[in-house]
């Protein structure tokens, strides 16, 4: 009998997709299926979550730019 | 991003939640199955019931087929889908005995015969008041009124960004206050002010018409959650739709309403959709917000012209027209003057008093000084990121200034043949969201453990066709799909036919 998951499929760069898989590899409490390189199904709830902790991650490696120029 | 959300899916969606025992409570009332027919189906829907409608008996599922032309499947079964999800289309289940049939709810093709060939006394369409019409109560007026009705409503959303106008707005009443809190388009800060929600934002950049259903959909909640007000959400919603076919500029009897709808007038004239005047109480106008509530679903205007609608209405709220009717509940951006300048350098200049349209510059760019007629600001990495973040879209922001470039910004555009916004500026938009956007998310279903791979297929197939596939992998037989209620019953189907 096929099964219907809900989840939220996330499409993004293997570099990104490779931290995700990396944010979850602690609890396992993210992803639901890893499909390919480019694309996973994470839990509904908890998207927001993992958007968090990957602009975390991000910030870690790249700081943001500073602005520039005169008002 | 839920910006995209049009107003009548919204209303679909709110309607696609009703049980079937509310819908034929609601087709009851001609009006009301005129108005779902008209505002709800896609043209091929309509053809059907207009074609099943004075049919005498059920028609064979399979008949159905020599209407449609064979590449026309995907649209076929989309229709289909919405008028058994909205219970206009009653289909038989399928068995070995009988082929499927289907045919019009009795209700609905009782009322829709009703509305089109007239007769009854159902009143449906609202009963025209007989008392003499105050002369100052002109379509204009109702314009005016309505106007500065709903321009209260959104003045009180934007109010929490950037820059306040203290006394010059009286704001909305505050039973519509409550309203907006409770559906989370604005909410209380820890300080007590009021703040808006990414919610807000949208609501804030939707169409008119838009807004109004929103609005009107989150009072149907707060009142079947609060049934002490005796107020009844199948009634609600069919005297809307009876409001959505009466006349602009046209008196209607008060008296004529059952004690239920004569509650509801008192939160309608809060919200703008009807104007009772003070000295005859018997009497009540519908506003152009009420009367085109139903309006044909393909004369939306985008996003930022509904932008452009909402702030021209602030913009030149003393040279009020009325403009032609049916041509939306307020103004459209042809009649706006262009305001705001962009420079390559990221400046932004924009010729303008209007409050609301300050607050919406204010949400997606870092607006520095304030002159009496004249704002000037920057359009930053950060003031972008916070849009984004609000779930305003590069594109939103870039529409919105296209829309209300400064007369100089065109002329000079067409003397040198360039696009009207600076090129850098619209790229770096773009990047400044790719950079923030690292992950495209879509909500749905995941499908997979199919018996073997000819069911997977066919699975599959059917997916796209019916329009909700959104990613597949042959090789590993998984699937993903926006929705899962027709795949559902495909299976289902499928698993009886063996």
């Amino acid at each position: 009998m096929p099964r219907a998951i809900r989840g939220v499929l996330i499409e993004c760069d293997p570099s990104i997709k490779s931290i995700i898989v990396n944010i979850d590899s602690k609890n396992h409490d993210f992803i639901i299926e890893d499909l390919d390189e480019e694309r996973v199904v994470v839990k509904e709830n908890m998207v927001g979550e993992l958007k968090r902790r990957l602009e975390d991650r991000l910030k870690e490696n790249l700081p943001p730019v500073e602005e520039s120029g005169s008002e | 991003m839920s910006v995209s959300n049009m107003p009548a899916l919204q209303l679909r969606e709110y309607l696609e939640r009703l049980p079937g025992t509310t819908f034929r409570k609601l087709y009851q009332q001609p009006s009301t199955a005129f108005a779902i027919f008209r505002r709800m189906l896609p043209h091929l829907a309509k053809t059907f019931v207009m074609r099943m409608l004075f049919m005498p008996a059920p028609m064979l599922l399979a008949d159905l087929d020599l209407w449609v032309k064979p590449d026309a499947k995907k649209q076929k079964d989309q229709a289909l889908f919405i008028l058994q999800a909205l219970h206009i289309v009653h289909i038989s289940p399928p068995s070995r005995e009988k082929p499927q049939e289907m045919q019009l709810t009795t209700n609905f093709k009782n009322s829709m015969r009703r509305a089109l060939t007239g007769g009854g006394t159902h009143n449906s369409f609202g009963v025209p008041s007989t008392l003499v019409v105050p002369p100052e109560i002109d379509i204009p007026f109702l314009d005016r009124y309505a106007r500065k009705k709903w321009e209260d409503i959104l003045h009180f959303v934007v109010s929490s960004v950037g820059f306040k106008s203290a006394g010059e707005v009286s704001g909305p009443n505050k039973s519509v206050k409550e309203l907006l809190i409770a559906g989370r388009l604005v909410e209380r800060r820890p300080n007590g002010s009021i703040g808006i929600t990414q919610t807000g934002f949208t609501f804030l950049l939707q169409e008119a018409n838009a807004q109004v259903w929103t609005l009107l959909l989150l009072w149907l909640e707060a009142m079947e959650t609060n049934k002490m007000a005796g107020l009844e959400a199948v009634d609600m919603l069919s005297f809307l739709f009876v409001l959505a076919s009466m006349e602009l500029g046209r008196a209607y009897d008060t008296n004529a309403l059952t004690e239920q709808r004569r509650n509801m007038l008192p939160s309608l004239v809060d919200f703008g959709l009807i104007h009772v005047p003070h000295h005859k109480r018997s009497m009540f106008f519908p506003t152009r917000l009420a009367t085109t509530l139903t309006s044909s679903g393909n004369s939306l205007r985008s996003i930022s012209e509904g932008v452009a609608a909402a702030t021209s209405a602030a913009f030149n709220g003393t040279s009020s027209s009325g403009g032609p009717p049916g041509h939306g509940p307020l103004k459209s951006s042809t009649e706006l003057k262009g305001s705001v300048v962009v420079e390559t350098n990221y400046r932004l200049y924009a010729y303008t008093q209007s409050t609301l349209q300050i607050a919406v510059l204010a949400l997606f760019s870092k607006l520095n000084m304030r002159f009496p007629d004249m704002v000037a600001g920057r359009l930053t990495r950060a003031s972008i990121r916070q849009a984004i973040q609000f779930g305003i879209t590069a594109d939103q922001i870039i529409s919105y200034l296209a829309a209300h470039a400064h007369e100089q910004m065109h002329r000079t555009a067409a003397l040198t043949n360039k696009p009207i916004l600076p090129p850098t500026v619209v790229d770096q938009i773009r990047l400044w969201q790719l950079e923030n956007e690292r992950m495209k998310t879509t909500g749905g279903f995941l499908f997979k453990d199919f018996e073997d791979q000819k069911e997977y297929l066919a699975v599959a197939q059917f997916a796209e066709e019916v329009g909700v596939l959104v990613w597949r992998n042959d090789k590993t037989g998984m699937f993903f799909a926006s929705r899962h209620e027709q795949i559902r019953d495909l299976l289902r189907n499928r698993k009886k036919a063996e």
